[in-house]
């Protein structure tokens, strides 16, 4: 039962970043690798935060992983590691929390009594950090190879002979 | 020869900045409009200098041997995610590189890459409508709060695609389509049409999320174009205010 769900979150994945994909008029060619991408970074996000890495952790993990995949990707489908990078790491991001802080911040500044103010305040600072950290964790995850790698393109980057002459065939 | 040798820049410098602007346009970050326009200029012997802000470009190249300079600035178009576009001008720009591609080519090129088609329209609501109801899942919603996201997201985002054809305020069109979609989410939960109908209501708006402007807003900052990384996330936060905004107005509307 366990498997069953991780396998549908799995497929829901994906779809999420398919579509965010079809909205960034990405190549027709990358459609099926963000599905890939999204599933699989969107996966070690879940497995991260069911091992109590928490949210922030759980992004950076899997926005790493979709940023190494990427210039896999990039490699084999000839287009630049960000096209796939992009819209497999949107899912990941805090939209809700940043909206939330929105609108918190909004009802802050209508008339609330001081014990309410103070318990709306909390929330809207939580989601407004939340919202920052996570987006750090995702970009600063998504440039990690290029950062360790120190290339400015995924051109330069050499992918392992084993996983090139796999692609080949 | 001098003559020749300044026209031969002039022209460089257009198709630089065409290729810079559509690259901005097309949602590229900073150091990826930056290392392309270098790659570029360097193919054809010619060094570059950039300036690069959220609606216009400067660019100055160089010419060592005549000591020329060539100064030109081109506003940018307004921003709609195009990644046809950025990978297209990717594959050009190491093919100007590697092929060492004329003038007239390039403009071809750019005039093919311009004139690609964007997916049909309902493809794109339908794809974008199932992603809402992917999130509404993973949220864990159920089959019908499923359902009600999937409209509300296609409904929104047939509203903002009509918005902007209108030529509406970017920011505006952002606010009709999350209201557009809240009141229809909103309704499940008014009229509790499910079991858990806030899912619907907090997903059926996530498809708005400025995830391209937050992101690269971050890793401009994380590569030290400190100004620009603040601009385009200034840009994310009005977008996520507009969002705000429109759920407000169904939250005040609904009285939920």
């Amino acid at each position: 039962m366990e498997w069953f769900s991780f396998l549908e979150k799995w497929i829901w994945l994906g779809f999420a970043a398919v579509g965010f994909a079809v909205l960034f008029n990405v190549p027709v060619r990358t459609l099926w690798v963000i599905f890939v991408l999204g599933a699989l970074g969107g996966s070690l996000k879940f497995v991260t935060m069911k091992l109590g890495g928490g949210i922030i952790l759980g992004s950076f993990f899997g926005a790493m992983l979709v940023g190494f995949l990427s210039i896999y990707a990039a490699h084999f489908r000839h287009a630049p590691p960000f096209v796939f990078a992009i819209p497999a790491v949107i899912p990941m991001v805090p939209g809700a929390f940043a909206y939330r802080m929105m609108l918190g911040i909004i009802h802050l500044t209508g008339d609330v009594d001081h014990a309410l103010y103070g318990q709306l305040l909390d929330e809207t600072l939580n989601n407004g950090l939340k919202a920052l950290f996570v987006l750090m964790a995702l970009s600063l995850g998504v440039s990690a190879p290029m950062l360790l790698t120190r290339r400015e393109s995924a051109k330069q980057i050499k992918v392992p002979l084993k996983i090139d002459g796999l692609i080949r065939k | 020869m001098e003559n020749r040798n300044i026209k031969r820049i002039q022209e460089l410098s257009k198709i630089l900045l065409e290729v810079g602007s559509l690259l901005m346009a097309s949602g590229a970050n900073s150091s990826r409009i930056r290392i392309t326009i270098m790659r570029i200029a360097s193919a054809y012997g010619f060094s570059a200098e950039l300036l690069i802000t959220h609606r216009a470009l400067m660019l100055t190249v160089f010419d060592e041997e005549s000591d020329y300079f060539h100064s030109s600035l081109k506003r940018t178009s307004p921003h709609g995610a195009n990644f046809k576009m950025v990978s297209g001008i990717s594959r050009m720009s190491w093919r100007i590189v590697e092929e060492g591609w004329d003038y007239g080519k390039v403009w071809a090129e750019i005039d093919r890459l311009k004139s690609l088609p964007h997916y049909p329209r309902l493809i794109i609501l339908a794809t974008v409508a199932l992603a809402g109801a992917s999130f509404c899942r993973l949220f864990g919603g159920g089959p019908v709060e499923m359902l009600i996201t999937y409209i509300a997201t296609f409904c929104g985002l047939f509203i903002r695609q009509e918005a902007v054809k209108k030529g509406f305020n970017a920011y505006l069109c952002i606010f009709f389509a999350a209201f557009t979609s809240c009141l229809i989410a909103g309704s499940a939960v008014k009229f509790q049409l499910s079991v858990n109908p806030e899912h619907a209501f907090a997903t059926s708006v996530l498809y708005l999320i400025p995830g391209i402007p937050l992101i690269n807003s971050l890793s401009d900052l994380l590569e030290g174009n400190i100004m620009n990384g603040l601009v385009r996330g200034m840009n994310g936060l009005m977008i996520a205010f507009s969002i705000a905004l429109g759920m407000l107005c169904t939250i005040l509307i609904y009285n939920i």
